[in-house]
């Protein structure tokens, strides 16, 4: 029996190893979140319950810099709720995986399934034979793998957004903190922009955000993004209709 | 937004998120993922991340305003060039927070 429990608690361990250094990158981003959240005049108790209810970094800058800048409710949820929708993508590339478990562990799994947790997690999945994470009997562990990794994200995401709001309630509004949001939307999107389709759907969208500007509660905002959707996949379609004729 | 407001805002975008990263481990696991769903995604963050962009830097009270006079525009090109260079995000933050406070205390 000790040897069962030292193997669980064994790749737990290792799944927080496996994040840790990823954390580097997560906690200024928490920070950034918590700060700017104070500026847009988020109560620093909701700001800290967003950061367990959503926990999805991205969608929560996003949010706050929407309520910075006077949009409704409407066309924030709809703007996060399009931009997390690519956790369906993970949570399809980590079915066969996990498809196995009793539903609380893949309730659990769920909750806890952000960028980084997969990006850490899918690797072990995928380099490592599952007879190396086995137990005595036989059982696969590596979902103790992944609940590690996604449980030190979850807390590194939580203590970072307490550590900004923190911090954020003795800085002056001089620094412009809050900045910090746009520059991390530029730096994200600097590293989406190596493919074409990706390009002119960042092109259609933020001058269809100029162009849409004068819509209500930032409803111009939805507009541009659901427009340069259309303009990504028109690329694709078109790129792969070259292909084919010049194959031909 | 009201405090009220805000939170039924943030429980709704909590539960949907969650029900993306439950959808094909849970209600779907037995399902591949639709070939125009996977399609759609890989433009979701380029195209959000772009309009969200121009609109914190141009678009102020519903007005599109082309302000080169203020420091935020020329900080924000420091931080592309930087991004473009580098591909690293925290360098990014910091070229363009170190243009904002330099033009801040350069400009009168």
């Amino acid at each position: 029996m000790a040897g069962k429990a030292t193997s669980a608690s064994g790749e737990f361990l290792a799944g927080c190893r496996g994040e840790a250094p990823l954390l580097l990158g997560v906690i200024p981003f928490g920070m950034i979140y918590g700060i700017a959240a104070l500026a847009a005049g988020v109560p620093a108790w909701v700001a800290q319950l967003a950061s367990a209810m959503v926990f999805a970094g991205a969608a929560q800058l996003v949010i706050v810099q929407m309520l910075a800048a006077g949009a409704g409710a409407l066309p924030i949820a709809l703007t996060s709720g399009l931009l997390n929708l690519r956790h369906v993508l993970y949570s399809a590339s980590m079915a066969e995986y996990v498809r196995h478990l009793p539903r609380r562990w893949r309730l659990l799994l769920a909750y806890l399934l952000t960028d980084e947790a997969y990006a850490v997690a899918v690797l072990r999945y995928q380099r490592h034979a599952a007879d190396t994470a086995q137990r005595d009997d036989g059982a696969d562990l590596r979902h103790w793998y992944f609940f590690g990794a996604g449980f030190t994200l979850w807390a590194g995401w939580q203590l970072s957004t307490a550590a900004g709001l923190l911090f954020g309630a003795t800085i002056p509004a001089e620094w412009e903190l809050d900045f910090a949001v746009p520059l991390t939307f530029i730096a994200l999107l600097t590293l989406l922009l190596r493919e074409r389709a990706g390009r002119a759907a960042a092109l259609v969208a933020g001058l269809g955000a100029l162009a849409f500007a004068g819509l209500p509660y930032k409803l111009g905002l939805v507009a541009a993004i659901l427009l340069g959707l259309l303009a990504g996949v028109w690329t694709v379609r078109r790129l792969e209709r070259v292909k084919q004729e010049s194959a031909a | 937004m009201s405090t009220p407001i805000l939170l039924a805002l943030l429980v709704v975008v909590g539960i949907l998120t969650f029900l993306y990263r439950y959808a094909m481990i849970g209600f779907f696991a037995k399902h591949a993922l639709p070939g125009w769903l996977h399609a759609l995604c890989r433009h979701i963050a380029p195209a959000s991340f772009a309009a969200l962009t121009a609109s914190a830097l141009f678009v102020h009270g519903g007005d599109v305003q082309f302000a080169f006079d203020t420091p935020r525009p020329w900080a924000a090109l420091a931080a592309v060039i930087v991004a473009w260079r580098t591909r690293n995000v925290l360098a990014t933050i910091a070229a363009g927070m170190a243009t904002l406070y330099l033009l801040k205390f350069l400009l009168p």
